[in-house]
């Protein structure tokens, strides 16, 4: 082979391998449904998943393979694609990110930041028996963390704006599917739920999450992330009162690969029309206050029941209180 | 009635293999979830609040003193979902009630189960998961 074509086939290569995103031979998986075989196409997704170097570029690929998306209209709402109306909530899986694994265990590759950040949880649960979670004083649990979240959601479809909603303290996510593209950098601010933009394709609903807080995925001896944590998701009503995503979190900080775990959410029986969205605040009920110890655990303070807390209780921090 | 109380105390049963014991929203640091307390007496109010409820109960002591309990639950969709409404447990009702209790010796606790008027109620009954007809 000529110098020259050598250089030029070299140059070509290194091209592509600079190009984050297009050095993918796979193609985009279409939607694989949950079944007896879903260890295998699980593992296939982590796959996936692994092929690229951020969430972004994960995004993007997903975008070009579906020719940017397709608009929708408001005659379509009622299609049972886009008709996620219902009163929802996690499917299972208890307060573990990847709801096919219970217990203290985790299937998330952890960078050795991330295995301590783990070990620091577990350590506390070790020395003291228990933890504090700062969402004890409703303060929003976060993103990717929201998955998690056991209370009611609903989830709302339009073709400008999906909103998925949290009962616990009232918890919004605003998914832009208008064209927008995310908040300029030199604009970003990071927030609890991030700034998420998104396309339609093929009853798919395909989003990108950046610009979060850092965080825990849950309680107990699940792992953190880090304010570097962006995500995509990909969600699909996949039956009459069953919707899934597929979630990708890329972490660099906490994770040496993307973590792929498959999120669910049941709509729930309501015939009597009870169940609700109703308002979320940890002020209206002092029985509801939380502090935390000096060994970093959870304590009711006062009681509005019981006279004289710091007199009856043998905790110290009850007793330490100023009141 | 009786037989909503039947399918709440098998999904209670089940609500052990689909989510783990509450406390969702806050740790579960400050209870004995090894002890078990069960006293009587009657709601002195139901607290149905978010993100917590409350059961208040005053229980007569030996001496004629009354010392009020006070038993944590989950917020009022969850108990929704149990079928516990705040109008279930006006003040006055008779009720035994059980809870894991403070390891600080307060009169407060996780609460378990509760018999009234000879039926069995569940709170965490409310994180089985019933789903919608499709």
């Amino acid at each position: 082979m000529p110098v020259s074509r050598y250089i030029v086939a070299v140059s070509l290569l290194l091209l592509f391998a600079m190009t984050p995103g297009l050095l993918v031979a796979q193609e985009a998986p279409g939607w694989l449904e949950k079944d007896e075989n879903w260890a295998v196409k699980k593992v296939r997704l982590q796959a996936f998943g692994e092929q690229f170097n951020t969430a972004w570029d994960l995004y993007q690929f997903l975008e070009q393979a579906a020719d940017g998306g397709e608009t929708l209209s408001w005659q379509q709402m009622d299609e049972a694609a886009y008709d996620w109306s219902g009163i929802f909530t996690r499917t299972g899986g208890g307060l573990s990110f990847d709801p096919d694994i219970r217990g203290n265990v985790t299937t998330a590759q952890l960078t050795p930041a991330g295995a301590a950040a783990r070990q620091r949880k577990i350590d506390q649960l070790a020395a003291t028996g228990g933890e504090y979670d700062p969402i004890s004083d409703c303060r929003p649990p976060g993103y990717p963390r929201w998955a998690t979240e056991p209370f009611l959601h609903e989830f709302i479809v339009t073709p400008n704006q999906t909103w998925l909603v949290n009962e616990m303290v009232n918890d919004v996510r605003r998914v832009y599917t208008d064209g927008s593209a995310h908040t300029l950098p030199e604009d970003a601010y990071a927030s609890a739920n991030g700034d998420t933009i998104g396309f339609w394709t093929d009853g798919m609903l395909v989003t990108h999450t950046m610009y979060l807080y850092s965080g825990q995925y849950q309680r107990g001896t699940q792992p953190d992330y880090s304010d570097q944590v962006e995500v995509v998701e990909r969600w699909k009503k996949v039956d009459g009162n069953t919707l899934e995503a597929d979630y990708w979190v890329f972490d660099p900080v906490n994770l040496a690969e993307p973590w792929y775990t498959r999120q669910s959410w049941t709509e729930l029986a309501n015939d009597d029309n009870f169940l609700r969205i109703r308002y979320w605040d940890c002020q209206e009920n002092q029985n509801n206050d939380i502090i935390i110890t000096d060994e970093g655990t959870s304590q009711f303070p006062d009681f509005d029941f019981i006279e004289n807390d710091a007199a009856v209780s043998t905790d110290e921090a009850v007793k330490n209180i100023p009141r | 009635m009786t037989m909503k109380r039947t399918l709440y105390s098998f999904l209670y049963l089940l609500s052990f293999i689909l989510y783990p014991v509450a406390y969702a929203h806050h740790s579960g640091a400050m209870f004995d979830g090894s002890t078990v307390v069960e006293v009587s007496g009657v709601v002195r109010e139901f607290q149905y609040t978010n993100p917590h409820s409350w059961l208040l109960v005053d229980v007569t002591n030996a001496d004629g003193s009354v010392t009020t309990w006070g038993f944590e639950a989950e917020g009022p969709s969850t108990l929704m979902r149990a079928g516990i409404r705040k109008g279930d447990l006006p003040p006055g009702t008779p009720i035994s009630i059980r809870g894991n209790p403070m390891k600080d010796g307060r009169s407060a606790g996780a609460w378990i189960d509760a018999v009234v008027a000879g039926e069995t109620i569940n709170p965490r009954n409310g994180f089985a998961v019933i789903p919608a007809a499709e």
